[in-house]
């Protein structure tokens, strides 16, 4: 699955990805393979991004928003600091 | 007929002059291309919040009510006015005024009156113009020199997330703002455009028909949560969008006035050539008819 992350000033990640730990405003989640088509609220916190090499890449956002829709991922967020 | 060591001098200091412009235009046609980047950049950002806007509205099914969308009767105003921090941008900053004074003067008359308008500059030029002629109005100017050298979301965030603050706790009941939206590098809109209270969101009718492959979405917290997050951030982005926008006009004004100064510097140019050019030949002639004189005195002798 595909997974893209937008900021207002770049684009701040693309590629294949395996899974996706967020944080939502409700409590962190994962997302993986298939999932159902989903709109999320994010809050403060940590993403984790396992890309399809296995490789791992974290990055904190300040909030923002997460859609999935047939396997494409997007996340819109105002500000995504890499670690 | 001016003298030779005049019209020369002359020459060198609007030749001298000429370079400046180039050099000014070409800064700023580089620097137009970075802020037209910036707005390109923004864009799959703000798309991206407006799909998930729609996505949630079709869903929604009803009307969205929200806080920054509540209409008051207009007590207490804010105007925002965008303008560069720097001149030799031909009628930019002027235009940007102007447009400012007539909004005043007549939508806000009253709230003048009543001593009930603020204004809030980004950007320098506006500030200084206003400060010493517009003593009535309430003037904030803590935040124009914010759009900088490398100006990012993360400035302008923090200026629109208090406005939107001062506006539901009714601080202001309307916020305007006035700035040169960006067209190509020759044409800017110099143009108003209200920022809150927004008209809220409708569902899009002809958008309807491609959801058919829009999924049941799942929606985290809920649609309306997820609405109360979205709106400030949909409002954040357009407020940082007027200012990018605001910020590729300037340098597209700059870079045709600099355009234009470096012709006419040109044209200059050629009528102090061909000046001198009459002098120079007015000196050799009086030179060669006064030998020619000379001589025939002596023959004469």
């Amino acid at each position: 699955m595909k997974l893209i992350v937008l900021t207002p000033d770049e684009k701040a990640f693309e590629g294949e990805v395996e899974r996706v730990v967020l944080p939502g405003v409700d409590g962190d989640f994962e997302v993986l393979v298939n999932h159902a088509p989903l709109i999320s609220a994010l809050g403060e916190g940590e993403v984790m991004i396992t890309a399809a090499d296995k490789q791992v890449t974290k990055m904190k956002i300040s909030g923002g928003f997460f859609e999935v829709l047939n396997n494409n991922l997007s996340l819109a967020a105002e500000q995504v600091i890499a670690e | 007929m001016a003298n030779l060591k005049e019209v020369r001098e002359r020459i060198s200091s609007v030749k001298s002059t000429q370079q400046i412009t180039k050099a000014m235009k070409m800064v700023a046609a580089a620097k137009l291309r970075r802020a037209q980047q910036a707005i390109v950049q923004l864009r799959p950002y703000s798309n991206k919040l407006s799909e998930i806007l729609s996505n949630i509205l079709s869903n929604l099914g009803s009307d969205v009510e929200s806080s920054f969308g509540v209409v008051r009767p207009v007590k207490s105003a804010l105007v925002v006015i965008i303008t560069s921090n720097r001149g030799l941008c031909g009628a930019f900053n002027s235009s940007v005024i102007k447009q400012s004074l007539t909004l005043i003067k007549e939508k806000y008359a009253e709230q003048r009156k009543a001593g009930k308008l603020s204004v809030l500059f980004i950007g320098k030029k506006g500030y200084d113009y206003y400060k010493s002629r517009y003593t009535d109005l309430n003037l904030i100017s803590d935040h124009a020199l914010m759009v900088g050298k490398d100006f990012s979301f993360e400035h302008s965030s923090g200026l629109s997330a208090q406005l939107m603050e001062e506006f539901e706790t009714g601080k202001y009941d309307a916020i305007d703002i006035v700035y040169g939206q960006f067209k190509n590098a020759a044409i800017q809109n110099f143009i108003v455009e209200p920022f809150l209270p927004v008209a809220p969101p409708k569902a899009d009718n002809k958008e309807g028909k491609d959801k058919e492959l829009m999924a049941d979405f799942i929606f985290q917290p809920d649609k309306t949560e997820i609405l109360d997050h979205l709106i400030p951030t949909i409002l954040k982005t357009q407020f940082h969008k007027t200012i990018l926008d605001s910020n590729a006009s300037e340098h597209g004004a700059r870079m045709t006035a600099m355009d234009n100064a470096t012709e006419n510097a040109q044209e200059l140019l050629r009528d102090l050539k061909i000046n001198y050019n009459k002098a120079r030949q007015e000196a050799i002639t009086s030179e060669i008819s006064e030998i020619v004189g000379g001589v025939a005195a002596l023959e004469g002798a």
